[in-house]
């Protein structure tokens, strides 16, 4: 291959069992295919990760990716995106996450870092342009986030040096940890931190000195100049300066799409005590942003813990706010704050935690356990102290967090109760909206390739309620109708394919999606211009259905079909209580069958068509469903 | 004594992106490593420090300069590196009180501040206006341990003006 611009060209493959790492050369398919990022991921996990392995064992491979766009002067182009298959879910394992990591390691030169085998004894990896170094992290083993972050950093002895780190609910063995970069931006959705620490593995830190070129300066220039106006100019611009997603609460709970007291109230009377108005009007200090992000959207903020310290934190998305305040109907919000930082600082996944900690609640409130199951912590809702209690007891999975360390799903099967009540989708836990408000990403939940999760699909336009833009987008003015059911598999297929893509690009969703900035014919101008190869806007276009398609039959091959592509039953049959949502079920049935037939998958099975297949030039994928005896039709 | 970049580490988000844009109009690529703007990060104390030259009076990296290749434009004040002279030792990197100077990885020239000829690049891009042109000089690492002890890093993050955290 010739001179390549944008891309590094190298990934690093690195051997733990036999402590070796090599170089190998990228693969111009790979990149006119996949782009980068979770792209690159999907394709080497399906290629080098054989159904059926154990995800904890040296069999696993954990990888991190990131894009073309990493480094260069693009806003919001720097994030990376971490893979394997998952000790939570047995399927696809991927999560992403912002910070200075990606650049880094484009400065560094590598595109993706590939981790397989394991280690014989703690050890952090040390990358720089010409090494790496396997360095002893005995004495890091068993720290938190910010311990070690702050004793790896004063071993290196380089602040420009980035970390991704894991923490000791990883070690520990609790299945959804995360692995977090720089110190506070985790990559922590199905358990990639667990993966990482069964490798032995405390941390990567990559430290690099070289460059990214662009092949056409003056394209791109253009480009960055007209995506910099539109993006100062846009309405969203400081409302997520000043909050972030944290004023999702307030705005939710008018929609009524709250998960209060564990989805069973969709709108509660102390969101505003707990929002992110009051936290941005009291607490803030500064914003704080990835690396070249001109949307700043973390936020440092002061506040008061419960033993009168006073701490200053970052970060705090809806997700974790929600997660520790509403969920579990806590309303006192220093409370809340203090607990994601627990949580955080301990490095587990904010969303599976509130998840498995809610449901708890909800049996120990519906009196299906009590405190001789719970070890004698009283779970009534709000109760922070026995909160904060069972967070530590779950991290370092310690008396009843030992059986909730393991997810929502093993946990009500090993308790044997509340299955009902556990939500969750192919074991991954539920996000912090309630489906029967949202009907779009319920759909998004049902389908999504890695779980229950918006990110995948993130039809942020449904809560617009605008018909209009759902008959020009679509042709169905329901589609963008946040309780219409007719035209989200429209909706929701259209937006998985963006995400997959401009997760594969590692641009922000910021930008790409809830902005709705870089469209189609942005994305191939820009591609254009970073890498000076031909990426037309159909090209682009099939990127992202590719990647959804080839995860797809990544976790057939795990044994997913269409039953598994379901919501917890609360959802399908309980309406909502109260609220701007009374009343409504999500219907969930009919919307999939418009999903797969616009995705072209098999009605009965899920299983994508051998015609949708071929037309995204994934020949080798039908000869190897085909070899595995999966019954896949024309 | 001239004008000179400032910051605003209260408004700086550590973002970089100035870093970026300083090095593509000066040497065509994009990298920190490579740029005249330097920010200083700490994940955990949450400070981000936009650093460069802040053109000092007594110059201590051009008085170590061992062929005077750093001299300063008598017509506007600002420190500039005579690249034919230098010889790329490296003496005026460890000289700057600021440790803002650093070698260009491939060429090993000093990169310093040339302020774009009046017009800076990172001024123009920063999304948080937190740079600007001044002539106030900012207390050097040293000082600002004398003055503010182990709450050095919280006067980092107030830019040096210390004020004590006040929480509602």
């Amino acid at each position: 291959m010739g001179k390549l611009y944008g891309y590094a060209g190298k990934i690093l493959r690195i051997n733990l069992t036999r402590m070796e790492w090599r170089y190998e050369e990228l693969d111009k398919k790979l990149v006119k295919g996949y782009v980068g990022g979770r792209g690159f991921n999907a394709r080497r996990l399906y290629d080098e990760a054989p159904p059926g392995i154990d995800p904890l064992s040296p069999d696993n491979k954990l990888m991190i990716s990131t894009g073309p766009i990493a480094g260069t002067g693009f806003p919001l182009g720097t994030r990376v995106n971490v893979s394997a298959k998952s000790p939570l879910t047995g399927i696809l394992g991927d999560s992403n996450a912002g910070g200075h990591f990606g650049s880094e390691m484009k400065y560094a030169g590598i595109d993706q870092i590939i981790l397989e085998g394991k280690s014989e004894k703690p050890i952090y990896i040390y990358i720089t342009n010409r090494s790496v170094e396997f360095r002893d992290a005995t004495h890091f083993w068993g720290e938190t986030i910010s311990e070690a972050h702050r004793g790896i950093l004063g071993e290196i002895g380089d602040h420009r040096t980035q970390i991704a780190l894991v923490g000791p609910a990883s070690e520990n063995g609790v299945l959804f940890g995360g692995v977090f970069f720089n110190a506070v931006r985790p990559a922590a959705r199905t358990g990639m931190g667990t993966v990482m620490a069964s490798k032995h593995v405390k941390a990567i830190a990559v430290r690099g000195d070289g460059y990214v070129e662009v092949a056409r300066p003056s394209d791109f220039e253009r480009l960055v100049e007209e995506i910099e106006e539109k993006v100062y100019s846009h309405e969203q611009y400081w409302p997520r300066r000043i909050m972030g997603t944290t004023r999702i609460l307030l705005a939710g709970n008018k929609i009524g799409m709250l998960p209060a007291f564990h989805f069973t109230r969709g709108e509660v009377d102390f969101a505003f005590q707990v929002s992110g108005e009051i936290l941005a009007l009291k607490n803030n200090l500064k914003v704080r942003g990835c690396f070249s992000c001109v949307v700043p959207c973390s936020r440092v903020f002061a506040y008061t813990k419960s033993n009168d310290a006073y701490s200053i934190s970052e970060g705090l998305e809806y997700e974790a706010l929600a997660g520790m305040t509403v969920r579990i109907g806590n309303k006192e919000l220093y409370k809340g704050l203090e607990a994601v930082e627990l949580l955080n600082d301990l490095g587990m996944d904010a969303i599976s935690t509130s998840e498995v900690i809610s449901w708890a609640m909800e049996l120990y409130n519906r009196g299906m356990i009590g405190e001789a199951e719970t070890g004698g912590l009283r779970l009534n809702w709000g109760d922070m102290d026995s909160v904060i209690e069972l967070i530590k007891q779950i991290a370092y999975r310690k008396g009843f967090g030992e059986i909730l360390s393991e997810g929502v799903a093993k946990a009500a099967e090993k308790l044997g109760k509340g299955r009902d009540l556990a939500f969750h989708v192919k074991g991954l836990e539920m996000i912090q909206a309630d489906p029967r408000a949202l009907k779009g990403y319920g759909l998004g939940f049902a389908v999504a390739s890695r779980g229950a999760d918006h990110l995948r699909s993130e039809p942020f336009i449904e809560l617009s309620d605008n018909p209009e833009i759902g008959r020009k987008m679509f042709g169905e003015p329901e589609a963008t109708l946040r309780l219409g059911t007719k035209g989200k598999g429209l909706l929701v297929s259209y937006y998985e394919n963006i995400c997959a893509l401009v997760d594969s690009l590692e641009v922000c969703k910021n930008l790409a999606e809830n902005m709705d900035i870089l469209g189609y014919g942005d994305i191939s101008r820009l591609l254009e211009s970073v890498t000076g190869m031909e990426f037309s806007p159909d090209d682009v276009k099939a990127i992202g259905e590719r990647i959804v398609n080839l995860e797809r039959a990544y976790i057939v091959k795990e044994g997913i079909r269409r039953k598994d592509d379901t919501l917890p039953k609360r959802f399908l049959k309980e309406p909502m209580s109260v609220g701007a949502s009374k009343g409504h079920i999500i219907e969930l049935e009919k919307m999939l069958d418009e999903y797969y037939t616009v995705r072209g998958w098999d009605l009965k099975t899920g299983i994508p068509r051998e015609s949708t297949l071929k037309k995204l030039g994934l020949d080798e994928v039908i000869e190897d469903l085909k070899k595995k005896n999966i019954e896949i039709s024309f | 004594m001239g004008l000179h970049l400032g910051a605003d580490p209260t408004r700086c988000s550590g973002c970089r992106y100035c870093e970026l844009w300083c090095s593509y109009k000066h040497e065509g690529v994009f990298s920190p490593y490579f740029s005249r703007i330097k920010v200083v990060k700490d994940d955990l104390e949450k400070i981000d420090f936009p650093l460069t030259c802040q053109d000092c009076e007594d110059a201590p990296c051009a008085k170590v300069c061992p062929t005077g290749a750093i001299q300063r434009d008598e017509s506007t004040g600002v420190l500039k590196v005579i690249e034919d002279l230098c010889i790329g030792c490296g003496n005026c990197v460890s000289a700057c009180p600021y440790g803002y100077l650093s070698l260009n990885p491939r060429s090993l020239k000093p990169l310093l501040c040339d302020l774009c000829s009046g017009v800076p690049e990172c001024v123009k891009r920063c999304p948080t206006n937190a740079l600007f042109l001044t002539k106030e000089r900012l207390p050097t690492e040293y000082e600002m341990k004398d003055r503010f002890g182990k709450d050095h890093a919280i006067a980092m993050l107030f830019g040096g003006k210390y004020k004590r955290v006040k929480v509602v």
